[in-house]
């Protein structure tokens, strides 16, 4: 059974920025700067499922520079020294942290799963009978950033169905 | 003066290359594993047991606390330093590691400081070597 829950945007916003200031901004010169649009472009994204006590997932999404930068900032290279792996590693991670946080915030009980990175699009067709409920869009270093949050209930797998 | 040696694991190849980069700067050697498993064996092939252990919860094969326990009950690798390095940031969670006998209990994201703080205040390197 799933309960209800709200992680909202400024706790999403929240973990997001101590994600930039460990790994992807350490210096504080590059924010992510918010848009609010929840509908922004992407062309790579990572995700985890929870389980449990609650149910969904937690997505993050962007433009493939920004996934290369991402991976030069994680690993500490240049943006011409990343590979495939590089940035596949690095989305994995990131939505690794952002879910695990969340997963904190949720009532014990959830289970948070390994990631899976996608390097293609986000589409709402990758988590059927899900609904977005919160996230946090931007762009960083000019090209766009979102991390969201999905839940999945019963209610939406019926309202699916 | 011979290094003291870390042992970094996590399944996430790019979590262990950010550890690595930073026990490194501090001169450590490191050891890397993929998971609790994995590291089991690449002590059981060491002659000298590292100082110290940076370890992640979710694994495949063997999880961190799984690990932790395995360690703990091994009195070979007894005198080794266990710091867990996870998202599992529940108190709840925290109290099983440490139960298990972790030593330290580290919450990602963490900035390179603060991870350096913590094993300053395991006297694995020097206060200050932060600054």
């Amino acid at each position: 059974m799933s309960v209800e829950v709200e992680v909202n945007e400024s706790d999403l916003a929240e973990m997001v920025e101590q994600v930039w200031e460990s790994y992807l901004d350490p210096e504080g010169i590059s924010p992510l700067i918010p848009t609010y649009d929840e509908n922004q472009p992407s062309e790579v994204h990572s995700s985890v499922s929870i389980t449990g006590s609650w149910s969904g997932h937690v997505v993050y999404a962007s433009s493939r520079a920004a996934a290369q930068r991402a991976a030069a900032a994680f690993l500490a290279m240049e943006m011409d020294e990343v590979s495939e792996e590089d940035i596949s590693d690095t989305l994995g991670e990131l939505a690794n942290i952002v879910g695990g946080n969340v997963k904190a915030m949720l009532p014990s009980g959830a289970q948070l799963s390994l990631p899976q990175v996608v390097l293609a699009p986000e589409s709402s067709a990758r988590y059927p009978n899900a609904q977005r409920i919160s996230g946090v869009y931007g762009i960083w270093e000019g090209e766009p950033v979102s991390i969201s949050m999905w839940h999945s209930s019963a209610e939406n797998k019926e309202e699916g169905e | 003066m011979t290094p003291m040696r870390a042992m970094v694991i996590d399944d996430s190849r790019a979590m262990r290359m950010i550890l690595k980069r930073i026990v490194t700067k501090l001169n450590f050697e490191a050891v890397e594993a993929g998971d609790g498993q994995e590291a089991m064996d690449r002590l059981a092939e060491l002659t000298e047991v590292p100082e110290l252990a940076l370890i992640d919860w979710n694994m495949p094969n063997m999880n961190g606390l799984e690990f932790v326990t395995k360690v703990r009950a091994d009195p070979r690798l007894r005198e080794m330093t266990l710091v867990m390095v996870t998202t599992e940031s529940e108190q709840s969670q925290i109290v099983r590691a440490l139960a298990a006998g972790a030593h330290e209990y580290v919450i990602k994201p963490f900035t390179e400081g603060a991870m350096i703080e913590k094993l300053a205040l395991l006297g694995l390197v020097p206060t200050g070597a932060n600054s």
